[in-house]
């Protein structure tokens, strides 16, 4: 049986338990500020008698809870409110297990995920190299074969490895080497000789999670511990969980990003400035506070929407993936460093949360693929689709929500259709004047993709009758969240998108500016500042200070 | 041994305020817990049921969302979950409540202990646990924090006013549960919550139970809430400092002026 709603929820709830009893801000504070890693954190969390969260990884088969993209989604955000270092190493055994999940021979996995499992195994991902990152072709860590009577038994790893979560701390590490037959995955458990981890990294953030090198000289491993036992599949095995592992890290965005904005919701209200407390100050909430919480419900319903289509029948969903991830870790980014702001001088300080929350979560920009990374990524993805539809792609999409717009008229979804459309003539004008052999307009469409995407989806979710998990705002207030997501959303696509085709090409402003359908965009604004009234009000009685 | 625990799923008071203009509770962004006095009876009951194998049935009325209680409950070790809900039973007071509560206790069946909180944090009355022992006709242990059991006798220590007594009674038995000095609340793992999701969760009606409507909801309730609101809050007090002459002579001095004494 699926984990339900109700199961999720109390993990949830027994997880932010256990974090209030035995990781509360002091704690946490102490711990970054030495640089030091909670190893008995850890163990506790993997605990099967206490939490035992990371059996929601392992499959039921091997003894694991077979959690699904929403159950791990909902406790990546979960974690990230904690502390986003304690987040990553629980991520990192995560990710670390994938090549195994998906690359794995049934022995393998019966064998490996079984030990994870029952002996909480805390794993690390060995990819990134000094010269290969997002890039992994430029990979140097060799594995050669060792032969017996014409029979491999096994391989000698030689390399470096650099950034690796858990590096230091890890019992299992799957590492990627390049094979005779092409990168493959390894299998490598801490104390073989010839492996030897190096000293944890001095961070700017997530300083609970250990970050450390590692070095390889001729370290063998038994030919069984090839993942899936066929050399060359190891960029295949890394690249189909993309989808997946970035939709996770788009959860810690959201998490992180959402404490930092709580915590200044409720000090906005205590602090009195000039007669009143901050929190009902507009100048205040609609720059410091409004428009963040407005992307993290729109955030939240995209990522939403993907893990039930990953749990659902699709495959892969990299574009998917990379949108979520890159729109829900700049909002949190955004949100965080806003969040320092509302706070003034005590956010400048270690005594309140939002500078750690700013410092840990810059990482999320960065790992499992920077944000430009994905701008491109989603850049790639989407254009395959314009150029196959023949530029009808979102122009279709457009079509979708002037429909639902017709059934549900205050979600926002007339300008999410203005928007779609403005971004297919936008796309168009670029393949016409073939503005994309420029890599910045690639780029930035990247990034008008995902914001628009992220807006459609928003609308639906809103005006859908099942509720997102998770939100915690009446239906009224995620209705006007969708309206100014979708507003903002399309004057910013379309205003960007010709400044994109103006300044990269030709053509003439009045005649692209008509084709975005920009005016009727602009008509669109009227009410924003009223919902945004509205928005400020709801969320002061929703997050109350204690 | 069948032991019936009573639980309720109430807003966590510590979070929620009265709106001073309609009298009403805000609760917007209040989370739903289980009342922690249920929570601590049903820890006691599992503590019961480890030592002398008795089943642990847990039975709350309430809407639809109760589940998550009744999960909870079933996840930290309880065997059946049992939610009363029908809209039948909504506006009931304690006594209505009391009646369904016992109704449903009566068609369980061979129920030897029945185990709830003391009271429940968001109304404080105290009234249903006792409420469910006169229905039934049965003996009650109430304010208790400590509870074993000894054949077909439950043996209970009950908070008194300077102290404890120890009170016994035979089966079947009512008792409720105050909260111990030093408590915390234990939350089940990943795994014994997923495995809850298997665990005999029934939700019954007013059909049921075989219950009178008549008894049930507003209807049914003696009990009339005139307005709800916060008391205001007092006004600082002053404090004296200085040798008990001088804070006596500074007393009567304040009580002349005020004209309580001359």
């Amino acid at each position: 049986m699926p984990i339900d709603t109700v199961s999720r929820n109390l993990m949830l709830d027994s997880l932010k338990k256990y974090a209030v009893r035995r990781l509360p801000y002091d704690t946490i504070r102490e711990l970054d500020s030495a640089n030091e890693f909670p190893a008995d954190i850890l163990k506790e969390m993997y605990n099967p008698d206490i939490l035992g969260l990371h059996l929601l990884l392992i499959p039921r088969e091997q003894g694991g809870l077979g959690g699904s993209t929403v159950d791990i989604y909902r406790v990546c955000e979960m974690l990230a409110r904690i502390d986003l270092g304690v987040a990553t190493s629980v991520f990192a055994t995560f990710l670390g297990s994938d090549p195994l999940r998906v690359g794995g021979t049934p022995e393998q996995k019966e064998k490996w995920m079984r030990r994870i499992g029952e002996e909480c195994l805390l794993v690390a991902y060995g990819a990134t190299e000094a010269d290969a990152g997002s890039d992994l072709i430029n990979l140097r860590t060799r594995a050669e074969r060792v032969e017996k009577d014409g029979k491999i038994t096994g391989y000698k790893i030689t390399g470096n490895k650099q950034w690796i979560s858990n590096g230091g701390v890890a019992d299992l590490y799957t590492v990627l080497a390049m094979a005779p037959g092409g990168p493959s995955w390894f299998l490598v458990e801490r104390g073989t000789p010839g492996f030897e981890p190096n000293k944890h990294e001095d961070k700017h953030g997530i300083r609970l999670s250990n970050t450390a090198a590692l070095s390889f000289d001729e370290a063998f491993v038994p030919a069984e511990n090839l993942i899936g036992e066929k050399e060359g599949q190891g960029l295949m095995q890394a690249q189909a969980v993309f989808g997946y592992t970035r939709l996770m890290v788009a959860a810690f965005g959201l998490g992180a990003g959402e404490e930092a904005v709580e915590t200044a919701i409720r000090y906005s209200q205590q602090r009195i400035q000039a007669g009143g407390p901050l929190s009902q100050k507009q100048g205040y909430t609609h720059k410091l506070i409004v428009p963040h919480e407005i992307k993290f419900e729109a955030a939240r319903a995209y990522i939403d929407h993907v893990a039930r289509r990953l749990d659902g029948d699709a495959h892969g969903l990299q574009t998917e993936g990379a949108i979520a991830k890159y729109y829900a870790t700049e909002a949190g980014n955004k949100a965080a460093e806003d969040s320092i702001q509302a706070l003034g001088g005590y956010g400048y300080t270690r005594d309140f949360p939002v500078e750690k929350i700013k410092r840990d979560v810059k990482i999320t920009c960065i790992y499992e693929g920077t944000n430009e990374i994905m701008e491109m990524t989603i850049y790639r993805g989407r254009w395959q689709e314009h150029l196959k539809s023949r530029g009808q792609y979102y122009a279709d999409l457009g079509r979708e929500l002037e429909a639902l717009h017709a059934q549900s008229a205050d979600v926002g979804a007339d300008s999410a259709a203005l928007c779609l459309k403005a971004l297919a003539v936008i796309l168009e004008q670029c393949r016409e004047q073939k503005l994309t052999r420029q890599q910045y307009t690639s780029f930035k469409l990247g990034e008008l993709i995902a914001k628009a995407e992220v807006a459609m989806v928003f609308s639906r979710s809103a005006a859908d009758k099942n509720y997102t998990e998770g939100v915690k705002v009446d239906r009224d207030t995620l209705k006007a969240m969708a309206r100014v997501c979708a507003r903002e959303t399309a004057l910013e696509v379309a205003l960007e998108g010709v400044k994109l085709v103006l300044g990269g090409g030709t053509g003439s402003a009045a005649e692209l500016t008509g084709a975005t359908g920009l005016i009727a965009i602009e008509d669109k604004q009227r009410g924003v500042m009223n919902d945004k009234d509205f928005i400020a009000a709801k969320l002061n009685e929703v997050y109350r200070s204690k | 041994m069948r032991i019936a625990v009573c639980i309720k799923q109430v807003p966590d008071s510590t979070q929620v305020k009265v709106d001073p203009a309609t009298g009403t509770l805000i609760r917007a962004g209040v989370p739903s817990i289980l009342n922690p006095y249920d929570h601590y009876a049903l820890e006691c009951a599992l503590k019961l049921k480890k030592e002398t194998g008795a089943e642990v049935c847990v039975v709350s009325m309430g809407p639809p969302q109760a589940q998550e209680v009744v999960r909870l409950a079933l996840a930290l070790g309880a065997d059946r979950g049992i939610l009363l809900s029908d809209r039948a039973f909504a506006g009931s007071d304690t006594w209505a409540t009391s009646y369904a509560l016992s109704q449903a206790l009566r068609h369980l069946g061979g129920v030897d202990l029945i185990m709830c909180g003391v009271m429940a944090i968001d109304g404080d009355t105290a009234q249903t646990g006792p409420g469910i022992a006169c229905q039934l006709g049965i003996p009650q242990i109430t304010f208790c924090d400590e509870i074993s059991v000894a054949g077909t006798t439950v043996r209970a220590k009950r908070l008194i006013e300077g102290g404890h007594e120890t009170v016994e009674a035979g089966f079947p038995a009512l008792a409720t549960m105050s909260l111990p000095h030093e408590y915390e609340r234990a939350y089940p793992s990943f795994r014994q919550i997923a495995a809850a999701q298997e665990k005999p969760y029934e939700v019954w009606t007013v059909a049921t139970i075989h219950a009178d409507p008549k008894f049930l909801g507003l209807n049914g309730s003696p009990t009339r809430v005139d307005r709800v609101y916060a008391p205001s809050a007092r006004e600082r007090g002053t404090i004296f400092t200085g040798s008990p002459a001088e804070i006596v002579a500074r007393f009567l001095e304040i009580l002349k002026q005020e004209n309580f004494v001359k």
